[in-house]
């Protein structure tokens, strides 16, 4: 019987009752979106470099160290030297360590110098290999690999020519020795799509004539004898490793950083984006909060409709008392009608977000590289929709006791 | 451009050589450091703890009671288990255990007393790693001035951390796999 007088109330009201609904179901897409992206951004940014046991290079901070060896943020206090570098290649724990030389850049882009392992051993996304979209890894000393958004941005394609500038946002480019595009990676969400990616030697090659940070007049050696010349570099930047067994990991990285001949420092990936998330994710929880307020005000909202309706619905209250209705079913009435306002909005809201996601995730994925799973709600977002429904009760309690007490003392009669 | 840089690099490192290298571990007391590494059915752990946090005292023990006290915690830290409590279905037990009490020496300021740490190394075998899912932590019960253990987990998946505080003794690894 409530059901169906609840029903018709709120069909006879449709207009404010649907503006309500559309005001708490826009309030929890909003909510369970931010929620979406908070988890995806979390896991995409967890996912940037995985498969690597450790990260060396010249001791600072385990966030800075991540920050410049994988993001390709900030630069490093000091290299590593060659020496070191083949030090620690060498131990029996290590299972591979590939090299990585930073400090060129192209444009607004990042040079890395690496060797073909990188490509082997560089994950990301739980164990994915780096795919080439277009041409071929590497080969040639001159073989530059480029990552998606490169590509994109300059508008680049497998062949091009391509000049490496001396430092970062420097005006000096190295324009005597061309590279030439080699291949395109696949768009991976990771730093690496913003990198130019070179050889360890090619790095080296490029300052062949370059004497304290400027070009000899007069010196520029041929590219052919460059191509003869040993090119061993003298300190790289930083280096990734692969231990033999996780049972190692910690050994190799204490040894790393006791290393007494050169001050070095290893860190554990996963540890230091741990640490890293803990900074930046404090906009999350700001994010978070903001949405959070968004639902409190759509729930306020619906409790002022509730409140303005009241005076419009005193005849109705009578009629249903004359009707032998009791003050407490006037109650139960109330409230169960916004439970169901809510019920239908938070349906609606998980609708929204549905179709939302379906039309956003390419469109997110190519953009932000950020992969936002479509997946039934998490044991997590059904809490959210019954926290929604179950607070809707319980706000709509405030005017239901107004109509109560209004319902006693205007009795069955309607005295205006 | 070679043989610049090396000799800058010789001119940079040769006072260094003259004097020696020092460098010294962080120690915060009431604050323990496990590092749990696990691959297959091998789980190695390594210990670290401020003897403030196991005896109490840091300085070289002296009386008789000091010595007891000292021997009685490498006696207990050498059974892991009543420790570090990892659950009965992953069946594990100690291969090997070690642990010991290593003071930094202050050669320079002889008098200022230095700081102590316990060192302990352990390796199990777990028959069921797959059951680790969690760790409880005794050590809180038994070592009264211990507030918090910094542990770091590594799995051939990749490493994580985590702080495990005397009010909530007990670690989650569910996530990990």
């Amino acid at each position: 019987m409530i059901f169906r007088l609840a029903l018709a109330s709120l069909a006879a009201r449709a207009l404010t009752v649907g503006m309500t609904i559309l005001a708490i179901a826009l309030s929890v897409a909003l909510f369970l979106g931010v929620e979406k992206i908070r988890t995806g951004a979390k896991a995409s940014f967890s996912d940037t470099i995985s498969g690597t046991d450790l990260i060396v290079g010249a001791r600072s901070g385990s966030v800075q160290l991540l920050l410049y060896s994988v993001f390709r943020i900030g630069n490093a206090t000091n290299n590593v030297t060659w020496e070191s570098y083949q030090d620690i290649a060498a131990r029996p724990d290590v299972d591979w360590i590939v090299p990585i030389s930073l400090g060129d850049s192209h444009r607004q882009f990042r040079v890395m110098g690496t060797t073909a392992a990188f490509f082997e051993h560089y994950k990301y996304r739980q164990g994915r290999s780096l795919e080439a979209a277009e041409g071929l890894v590497m080969d040639d000393l001159f073989d530059a690999v480029i990552g998606a958004d490169v590509a994109a941005t300059l508008s680049y394609n497998v062949g091009d020519p391509i000049v490496v500038a001396h430092g970062i946002a420097s005006f000096t480019e190295h324009d005597d020795q061309p590279f030439r595009i080699s291949g395109i990676l696949e768009k991976t969400g990771t730093p690496v799509d913003r990198t130019v990616v070179v050889s360890l030697e090619a790095i080296e090659a490029i300052h062949v004539d370059w004497q304290s940070g400027r070009q000899a007049s007069g010196q520029s050696t041929s590219v052919e004898a460059i191509r003869a010349m040993e090119l061993t570099p003298n300190a790289i930047t930083a280096a990734l490793i692969g231990v033999e067994s996780p049972l190692q990991t910690f050994a190799l990285q204490r040894a790393i950083n006791e290393y007494t001949q050169e001050p070095l420092l290893a860190i554990l990936p996963g540890v230091a984006l741990q640490d890293l998330w803990g900074i930046v994710g404090i906009a999350e929880t700001a994010l978070l909060a903001v949405s959070m307020m968004v639902i409190v005000t759509a729930l306020i909202g619906m409790m002022a409709t509730i409140f303005s309706s009241l005076s419009e619905r005193r005849r109705e209250m009578a009629i249903l008392r004359a009707m032998g209705a009791s003050p407490r079913l006037i109650v139960g009435l109330l409230v169960f009608e916004a439970v169901l306002m809510s019920a239908m909005g938070a349906l609606l809201g998980l609708a929204f977000l549905y179709i939302g996601l379906i039309v956003a995730q390419p469109i997110i994925d190519s953009a932000f590289g950020l992969w936002l799973p479509i997946e039934a709600p998490t044991q997590r977002e059904i809490w959210v929709i019954l926290a929604v429904i179950g607070a809707s009760a319980i706000v709509s309690l405030i005017p239901a006791i107004r109509a109560y007490k209004t319902s006693i003392s205007d009795g069955m009669m309607v005295k205006t | 451009m070679t043989r610049t840089i090396s000799l800058m690099a010789l001119l940079a490192t040769t006072p260094a050589l003259a004097e020696e290298n020092r460098q010294l571990d962080p120690h915060e007391h009431g604050v323990g450091i496990l590092n749990i590494a696990i691959d297959g059915t091998a789980v190695a752990m390594e210990f670290q703890a401020p003897g403030a946090d196991i005896v109490g005292f840091e300085y070289a023990a002296e009386s008789e009671a000091d010595h007891a006290k000292i021997d009685a915690a490498v006696a207990t830290l050498m059974d892991p288990l009543n420790l570090f409590a990892l659950p009965d279905a992953a069946e594990c037990t100690v291969t090997q255990a070690s642990a010991e009490l290593e003071s930094e020496e202050h050669e320079e300021h002889t008098g200022e007393t230095g700081h102590t740490e316990f060192h302990a190394e352990f390796t199990f075998t777990c028959v069921n790693s797959a059951s680790l899912s969690e760790i409880a932590f005794p050590y809180f019960d038994t070592f009264e001035n211990a507030r918090k253990l910094e542990v770091q987990i590594a799995t051939t998946t990749g490493a994580h951390a985590f702080e495990v505080e005397r009010d909530a003794p007990l670690l989650d690894l569910r996530d990990l796999y």
